[in-house]
């Protein structure tokens, strides 16, 4: 219950940010006693919320720290099922290690791990991914789509589709897709995708989506032999932007295209995922575990697979790392 | 083009949902039919022409190695057992087939050590192997207890739906 007082609390102070609002008015609209605003009030504080206080007037909210709460996302949020169950953390090893746990408890479809830091963060076949405090995000969603095993790979594809959409519209920057999923702006990545399976035979029980943005890393905070690679979209922009907003448009996205997929099929996300794809037509290296492949990137077939015209002909693609 | 194993799959079920109650496909030399029982469930009958044309995930014909022995060495995982060797009947042997079509790991990190081998006793939440499509990637459990014998597979190895990766003698 204290979280709701609390999540309450906070929606109530920005709404009425322009003017102060009184203890007395609180208590009552959030059905507390005065003590249990207060209480809230001295929290908010310590976690950077700037809150005035003024005799006679009450209280009225001068400075939001960047924190990607669930109260700070509740007034932004329009999805029906994704983040509408939340673990918050300040800290964690990777949000794909709580995820998992969750989902092992029964977590519904939709859950979000979402922290504002990661210490070990993760990327595939156990590389590490660089996750500075409060400039980025590091999310993962739960997923237990009814959907056959074989075409779970689709839901990678699904989801670039969905957050370069998310991106392009909340920053208006050049988002393109590589793939199978990595997010690129200028030719360097902002954003990667991992995700997980656990299934039993053809079976899927669930799936773990875990995506790392880098929002507002700036330069300096990028690993020297990263500096190449990756970037930000504040680097990109030249402006910061709101990790709430952000968030909020990624899962109203996902959500979308994630139901309109297991609606209607691969077809409409194929399309999609070509229009934005920065590769096609041209001469890439596709590095599989068993030897490297040349050839023109020419789209996807209906698996999603990558189609490479290679000397030997039009060779589908399922897993390797394109440089 | 020869019919995948994947997409025979998919013809028997989109012809088990459908109201046909026979089906004939000739293809390259080689015929499928698939003709329902009266239960309603479809039966596939033999191919009728070369079996070559049809390309079934290749099943470990002869008979993993007769040795019992738990063989810890990594450099012990024979992939394609032997012609010659002992003919014995594998289908005492548990198969842990892949799920889907992708790249097989046998270890979470490329410096990692392999999530089982040869000889280790593993139950059926033990995670034997990841196969990866598409940057998804499954940890595959054992969903049997028992000893694993044979690792079917080379690492890196892209493989089919239905492909057997491992042989484990049950429990």
């Amino acid at each position: 219950m204290g979280n709701s007082i609390r999540e309450g609390l906070v929606q109530l102070l920005i709404r009425h940010r322009e003017n102060f609002l009184s203890g007395e008015e609180i208590s009552q609209r959030l059905e507390c006693s005065r003590t249990a605003v207060w209480k809230h009030i001295e929290e908010l504080r310590k976690e950077g919320y700037q809150i005035e206080a003024r005799p006679k007037s009450g209280y009225r909210l001068v400075y939001r720290p960047d924190r990607v709460a669930p109260e700070e996302l509740q007034p932004h949020l329009s999805t029906r099922s994704f983040g509408q169950h939340f673990r918050y953390r300040a800290q964690v090893t990777s949000t794909q290690a709580l995820a998992h746990e969750w989902a092992r408890e029964g977590a519904p479809e939709g859950a979000v791990v979402i922290a504002e830091e990661q210490t070990e963060g993760r990327g595939r076949m156990g590389r590490s991914w660089h996750s500075p405090p409060r400039s980025g995000i590091w999310m993962s969603l739960i997923l237990r789509p009814s959907l056959p095993l074989p075409l779970a790979p689709q839901l990678t594809l699904v989801a670039s589709v969905a957050l370069s959409r998310a991106l392009k519209s909340e920053t208006g920057l050049p988002v393109s897709i590589k793939w199978p999923n990595d997010l690129l702006v200028h030719g360097k990545k902002v954003c990667g995708i991992l995700t997980e399976l656990r299934g039993e035979q053809d079976q899927i029980q669930y799936i773990v989506l875990g995506m790392g943005i880098n929002v507002n890393v700036t330069e300096e905070f990028f690993p020297k032999e990263l500096k190449e690679k990756a970037t930000s979209l504040a680097i990109e922009g030249k402006q910061t932007y709101s990790r709430p907003q952000l968030i909020c448009s990624m899962l109203k996205e996902l959500e979308t295209w994630y139901n309109g997929y297991l609606t209607h099929g691969f077809e409409p996300i194929r399309i999609l995922w070509e229009e934005s794809a920065g590769m096609l037509g041209k001469m890439i290296t596709a590095r599989t575990p068993s030897g490297e492949k040349r050839g023109i990137a020419k789209g996807l077939d209906a698996t999603g697979a990558l189609l490479l015209e290679t000397e030997e002909g039009i060779l589908p693609v399922f897993s390797s790392y394109i440089d | 083009m020869p019919l995948k194993m994947h997409e025979l799959r998919e013809l028997i079920r989109l012809v088990d949902e459908s109201q046909i109650e026979e089906f004939e496909l000739e293809n390259d030399g080689a015929k499928v039919v698939i003709k329902k029982g009266l239960s309603g469930q479809a039966e596939v009958m033999a191919p009728t022409a070369a079996p070559a044309s049809v390309q079934a995930p290749q099943e470990p014909q002869p008979a993993p190695a007769a040795q019992p022995a738990p063989q810890p060495s990594a450099k012990a995982e024979a992939v394609a057992p032997a012609q010659g060797e002992a003919e014995e009947d594998d289908s005492r042997y548990h198969k842990i087939v892949s799920p889907m079509v992708g790249t097989f790991y046998r270890a979470p990190a490329p410096d990692a050590d392999p999530y089982v081998q040869p000889g280790d006793r593993v139950d059926e939440k033990t995670v034997v192997c990841i196969v990866e499509a598409m940057k998804l990637m499954n940890e595959i459990e054992a969903e049997v207890r028992g000893e694993i014998v044979k690792v079917l597979v080379e690492n890196g190895q892209l493989v089919e739906y239905g492909q057997p990766l491992f042989l484990v003698k049950p429990e």
